[in-house]
């Protein structure tokens, strides 16, 4: 025992002695402590003591055109266009023409389009007008839903969030003029 | 004020973008079934207004965040990731990762990010982080030491920012 006590004392004191470079340098702090005072007293806007990942569309403003985010979004007020995030949340009283595509994407609000997303929660003051494609729904009562909802998302055309935007691109918009035209001739 | 940058297809978008030009020109941005058209301008009030959180609560794009577009608020609106295209807002927080490519009207202006572009307003200030191309349309303008800036800076009367209904075409 005694051994082991004496083992513990002296890595105790090997603690120390580690730990005591880093006790010299708080020595440091009066000086920028000192310093502070001179400073600003505001702190600059830009620089808020976290960056946030989440982001809040509050409900005064209204984007048109198309959102992404590799982190949440939470919508509360309107969007023209399509929204593209990890988890994606449509408040109450917010509106969205577009498609919302996401992992999960929780309704409170409206959504004119689609949603493509694999867990998918109405909640009773959703409007959904348009078809929700998903692997996994549920759906509160209350809410009104007028559209296909398919349990498709991540087979056939359904995209994942993350895709290489080429062959998606062809899919849809971009190739789609050429296409047409070479169906006509 | 070049706008270098195509952008075309940045996202991995399904719908291909219109180049920002041709939004801040005519807004015939119809492309696809995603019919984009240029929203009309919304000034800001000059005067600051008895601001309530609870009515015009501040939107956050986080740093995970791209935009495309028009983005339009009474309030306050705090970027930390990227926007391209034209904001209105009362109050412009562009954050020190922030950067944001097109032109911003708004009352009040912090940049402490990157902007290319254009600003429309009575306060800028420009905090020793920001980088900023373009022109500064301003009243009153404040520049931190550090603050890396690479623009006109025209003064304008407040009259100038209460009648601007259309922007002015940008210059080369």
């Amino acid at each position: 025992m005694s051994m082991f006590t004496r083992n513990e004392k002296a890595s105790d004191t090997n603690t120390d002695e580690t730990v005591r470079p880093p006790r010299e340098t708080p020595a440091a702090p009066p000086a920028p402590a000192a310093a502070r005072p001179a400073q600003p007293v505001a702190q600059p806007l830009s620089r808020p003591s976290q960056a946030p990942g989440v982001s809040v569309i509050s409900k005064s403003l209204k984007i048109t055109g198309q959102l992404e985010s590799t982190e949440d979004i939470r919508i509360d007020g309107e969007v023209e266009g399509d929204v593209r995030g990890v988890s994606v949340t449509v408040g109450n009283g917010a509106k969205v023409k577009g498609t919302v595509y996401g992992n999960a994407v929780e309704l409170a609000g409206t959504i004119e389009g689609k949603i493509e997303a694999e867990k998918v929660v109405l909640t009773s003051t959703a409007h959904m007008s348009g078809d929700v494609l998903h692997r996994d729904i549920r759906i509160e009562s209350g809410a009104f839903i007028d559209g296909h909802c398919r349990p498709g998302y991540g087979k056939s055309e359904a995209k994942p969030v993350y895709s290489a935007p080429k062959p998606v691109a062809t899919s849809m918009g971009l190739a789609a003029k050429p296409s047409d035209a070479a169906l006509k001739t | 004020m070049a706008v270098p940058v195509n952008f075309r297809n940045r996202l991995a978008g399904h719908r291909r973008c219109v180049h920002y030009r041709q939004w801040a020109g005519g807004g015939s941005g119809t492309d696809g079934p995603f019919i984009m058209t240029t929203p009309p301008l919304r000034t800001f009030r000059t005067t600051p207004r008895d601001r309530t959180d609870a009515e015009f609560p501040a939107s956050v794009l986080g740093t995970a965040f791209t935009a495309e577009g028009f983005l339009d608020t009474d309030g306050d609106l705090h970027i930390h990731g990227r926007v391209i295209g034209r904001v209105c807002a009362d109050r412009l927080v562009l954050g020190s990762g922030g950067y944001l490519e097109g032109d911003v009207i708004a009352r009040d202006v912090h940049i402490g990010g990157r902007l290319t572009g254009r600003i429309f307003a009575l306060n800028v200030t420009l905090e020793s982080s920001a980088d900023v191309t373009g022109r500064i349309f301003h009243h009153e303008v404040t520049v931190e030491k550090g603050a890396r800036v690479d623009a006109r800076m025209p003064w304008r009367p407040p009259s100038y920012f209460e009648t601007l209904v259309q922007l002015p075409e940008p210059r080369q």
